[in-house]
């Protein structure tokens, strides 16, 4: 009987990876591993494939392991070809890991091997991995504060601004080598880079651009980001009408690519653009959409989001039963979660709208004098800890001074 | 049961007008990671058949 062969095994790993079914194929490169080979090139090649595919698993421990055994084999054998792109694929793991400076370290060790051997697809490519690992670090450090884009710390700020430089970089080789892909990916990138920086206009540019050139490929995902990311830069800039427009597009492209998930966030996304539009009944109805499709993928967290949302657009529209009702589903839901400083959000509404309908209310409440309204009322004052922390990855939006005195 | 502090009294008021603030999914849509990629086949094609069996010992480069 013919025992397979390492090689046989590796080529239907890769052949099953290319299919995109890489959960069987890193079984038979495990196989193949098993097997053995005396041809280190061979070994080094099933590593790589190996690690990308627990990369494309999200198992970034395994990719991790796999990506440093063929960083050691391609340094061991002397091929500098293949420790550069070890070295780039170890960087995008460790940058997933969250270790960012070794991640510099070796993206940086893949784009010096590149200009070594003057391979300037090579050197693009690791110019663009590095500006994602700037682009992730400076984001990591600013998610960790509560800033809203364009309000951000020094290191933060410095570390955006090497990713804008990479990707800068980056796109006057690709555009060189007449790479369109590697164009429309580098201004993705670099726009949401400027938005973080809060530069609305620059962020503008570049996903116009991103979005161009995703047309030009017929790539529907690709679309649907760029109007996701013009929607929100739109919002930045205080044109809500434009920005529910790029919204309403990325929710029928959504709805065409039947992703439930992006259907929810591009529904919650014109939610609070026709809150920021003072269109309630509007926001209502987005809302309500995001409410279906959250019950309906099990996503507590964003059930509790779209509770919490209602619950205000109802006060909004004085129609205090409603609200008090989807105020109510939030108390509900923050403590099924188990989040807690949901839960005293959920709890101070409440005794909010008890007090509105003239209800008993809480003694805690006599707390709240007269000065403190009026102060808050006119500089619109931004909720810190509690609500921050209670809705994950959202930030609050302060209005233009105009839209806060026109308010009531 | 304890006090609130006069922080949390304002945000509660905010609560009650909550229309001053709104809260802003801040949810980009960043591009995929570009992984690079290795492949038996290319030493395969590089190497030809018979080669296959060479030794470790061997020192060849394939640049």
């Amino acid at each position: 009987r013919m025992e397979a062969s390492c090689l046989e095994l590796a080529l239907e790993g890769e052949r099953l990876c290319k299919a995109g079914d890489c959960r069987a194929g890193v079984s038979f490169f495990e196989a193949a591993v098993q097997v053995g080979t005396e041809d280190l090139k061979t070994l080094s090649a099933i590593y790589s494939q190996l690690g990308n595919a627990y990369f494309y698993l999200h198992e970034y421990a395994k990719a991790l392991e796999y990506h440093h055994h063929d960083l050691t084999l391609a340094r061991t054998i002397g091929d500098l070809l293949g420790e550069a792109k070890a070295s780039g694929n170890l960087g995008n793991t460790l940058k997933v890991l969250g270790n960012f400076e070794e991640a510099i370290v070796c993206c940086q060790r893949h784009l010096d091997i590149s200009r070594e051997l003057n391979d300037k697809v090579g050197e693009a490519r690791a110019l663009y991995n590095l500006g994602n690992v700037y682009h992730s670090k400076g984001k990591n450090v600013a998610s960790a504060g509560t800033h809203d884009p364009g309000e951000l710390p020094d290191d933060v700020k410095n570390a955006l601004q090497k990713a804008a430089n990479y990707y800068e970089e980056n796109l006057t080789i690709v555009t060189k080598l007449g790479d369109r892909a590697a164009q429309g990916r580098a201004f993705g990138n670099l726009g949401n880079t400027h938005y973080l920086l809060g530069n609305f206009r620059s962020a503008v540019l570049a996903h116009e651009q991103r979005l161009l050139i995703a047309k030009e490929f017929g790539d529907r995902s690709a679309e649907r980001r760029a109007y996701s990311n013009l929607g929100n830069a739109y919002i930045f800039l205080g044109e809500f009408e434009t920005a529910s427009e790029y919204y309403k597009r990325t929710l029928q492209l959504a709805r065409q690519l039947k992703d439930r998930a992006v259907e929810a966030q591009a529904c919650y996304s014109l939610g609070n653009t026709y809150t920021l539009l003072q269109d309630y009944e509007k926001a209502i109805d987005y809302h309500l959409k995001h409410l279906v499709i959250a019950q309906e993928l099990n996503d507590k967290i964003g059930e509790g989001r779209a509770c919490w949302s209602l619950g205000n657009a109802y006060t909004a529209l004085g129609n205090h039963d409603q609200a008090m009702h989807f105020a109510e589903r939030h108390l509900e839901i923050s403590r099924e979660v188990g989040d807690r400083s949901g839960e005293l959000t959920a709890r101070l509404n409440l005794s909010d709208l008890q007090m509105v309908l003239g209800l008993s209310y809480s003694t805690n409440n006599s707390m709240m004098s007269e000065s403190q309204v009026v102060d808050n009322s006119l500089n619109g004052t931004r909720p810190r800890v509690g609500r921050r922390h209670s809705m994950e990855n959202m930030e609050l939006m302060k209005l233009t001074p105009e839209k806060v005195q026109n308010w009531n | 049961s304890q006090p609130l502090s006069g922080r949390q009294a304002a945000e509660l008021q905010s609560k009650v007008v909550p229309s001053k603030q709104i809260l802003h999914s801040d949810n980009m849509e960043m591009e995929p990671e570009t992984m690079e990629t290795k492949s038996v086949t290319d030493y395969f094609s590089k190497l030809h058949m018979g080669s296959l069996v060479y030794s470790c010992t061997s020192k060849r480069k394939n640049k």
